[in-house]
């Protein structure tokens, strides 16, 4: 009786393809993941358009970059930041997208590290703001495991790109 | 007949596996110039962005030139803003934020002392008024303050001015002085300095480009926080040549700098223009 009751409940499962179901599922798994990363990067890129000196000094203060290349990093990241949320928003080339998404947080991430590393106190400048601050107001692993749960949405695209309410499968390219 | 059939069939099943295998052949092909098409469009964005971005932060930087400083100011682009005799044998360099609660601090603690310092022609005394606590802390005071401590420079008041604000310096996470209104009424404390000019110098942020080049000054200078000061381009506060500073040590570390050196002599106007 319960043999049969078991090839009962395999015949029904394969009634309703479970490949079908969980696709959908994780469709919008990663439509979902998507919208995060849009409001992830959209405010970091907002937040430091605002004063193009600011946005320059937060870049200068981590002191990896030479002075001549501080402004265009400064001046260019945000509007870079802009651009990946605006990608993911639309859902266009979202592996690829989700690719330089993980390598810019992975930049952010080797940044940090090396001012903790070197001793400086700065605040990162990650959401606007940065420069230096007293060294008991640093917040490195904080911005580091925030930065790990951003990197870690990033993965679930690079892994799993395809996503409902995306350009990338209305143009049947996922 | 039958054989004939037979091939037939035959035929017919391996042109029609064939065209599908095409089509398929042509579908993957379509698909991969869809994927190679969407890199392409998604590197056009990210390359325009930045550029565009570059360019568009490149022209909402405020352009400055020395000629925009405030009247009276000194060195390199006019950044600096100074205080007593020109031929005092010591320099006293101080970097603060208007807002910075340190800066209030250092203020309290020693503006008797430095004020005396600077009537007695023992130093002369280079104010840069960095203006970053606005970025860390949000708000406009900073930038405020500045301006209006450059318009208050314009008309030789700075000093007396310097040390109003200073007095009545709000908690750094109040940004009081974002109202500008603050700031005039501020003025009328200091003798003269509360005029029609002063006040639409400060309401129209008139000295603005130069309060972004003194705190790009300071950002490059590679100082970190304020106040920084420098005796002689030593570091001075909070200690000096390893040891905590006091106001008697800043006179005792001042005498011994300017040993053997004549004292400066204040012209009328540097004695008029000293606070307190």
């Amino acid at each position: 009786m319960s043999a049969h009751q078991a090839v009962d409940r395999q015949t029904d499962t394969a009634a309703h393809p479970p490949a079908w179901r969980s696709d959908r599922v994780l469709d919008w798994v990663g439509t979902a993941v998507r919208a995060a990363l849009v409001v992830v990067w959209a405010w970091a890129g907002l937040a430091k358009i605002s004063d193009p000196e600011a946005a320059a000094q937060a870049v200068r203060v981590y002191r990896l970059l030479p002075e001549s290349l501080v402004k265009p990093v400064g001046y260019g990241l945000p509007f870079l930041e802009l651009a990946i949320a605006l990608l993911l928003l639309v859902g266009l080339g979202t592996r690829i997208t989700a690719f330089l998404s993980a390598v810019l947080l992975m930049v952010y991430m080797g940044g940090i590290a090396s001012v903790w590393a070197r001793g400086i106190a700065i605040n990162c400048g990650c959401f606007g703001g940065g420069g230096a601050v007293a060294a008991s107001q640093t917040q490195y692993w904080q911005d580091l495991l925030r930065d790990t749960g951003f990197l870690l949405l990033s993965a679930w695209l690079l892994w799993r790109p395809a996503s409902k309410l995306s350009l990338d499968r209305w143009l049947a390219a996922d | 007949m039958s054989t004939m059939s037979q091939k037939n069939t035959e035929e017919k099943r391996n042109a029609r596996e064939q065209m599908l295998a095409e089509r398929a052949a042509q579908e993957a092909k379509a698909k991969r110039l869809r994927k190679l098409g969407v890199i392409g469009t998604v590197l056009a964005v990210l390359v325009v962005a930045v550029v565009v971005g570059i360019l568009v932060m490149n022209n909402r930087t405020t352009p400055y030139t020395a000629s925009q400083a405030p009247a009276g100011t000194i060195g390199a682009n006019n950044l600096a803003i100074p205080v007593g005799a020109t031929n005092a044998p010591s320099t006293l360099t101080v970097y603060e934020d208007p807002r910075c609660s340190a800066c209030g601090y250092y203020e309290k603690t020693f503006h008797t002392t430095v004020n005396q310092l600077l009537s007695q022609g023992k130093v002369q005394v280079h104010y840069h008024v960095v203006s970053f606590i606005d970025s860390h802390d949000q708000g406009s005071g900073s930038k405020n303050a500045a301006n209006a401590l450059g318009c208050a420079q314009n008309v030789g008041k700075f000093h007396p001015y310097h040390d109003v604000l200073y007095a009545n310096q709000p908690v750094e996470s109040d940004d009081a002085w974002a109202n500008r209104a603050t700031l005039i009424s501020l003025a009328k404390q200091v003798p003269g300095l509360d005029t029609p000019a002063f006040e639409s110098c400060v309401n129209d942020n008139h000295f603005g480009p130069w309060v972004t080049a003194v705190e790009t000054d300071f950002d490059k200078s590679g100082y970190t926080s304020t106040p920084t000061i420098l005796l002689n381009g030593t570091s001075a506060y909070p200690s000096y040549n390893g040891t905590d500073i006091s106001p008697a040590e800043l006179i005792a570390a001042v005498d011994a700098a300017n040993k053997g050196k004549p004292l400066g002599t204040l012209t009328p106007a540097q004695s008029a223009a000293l606070a307190g």
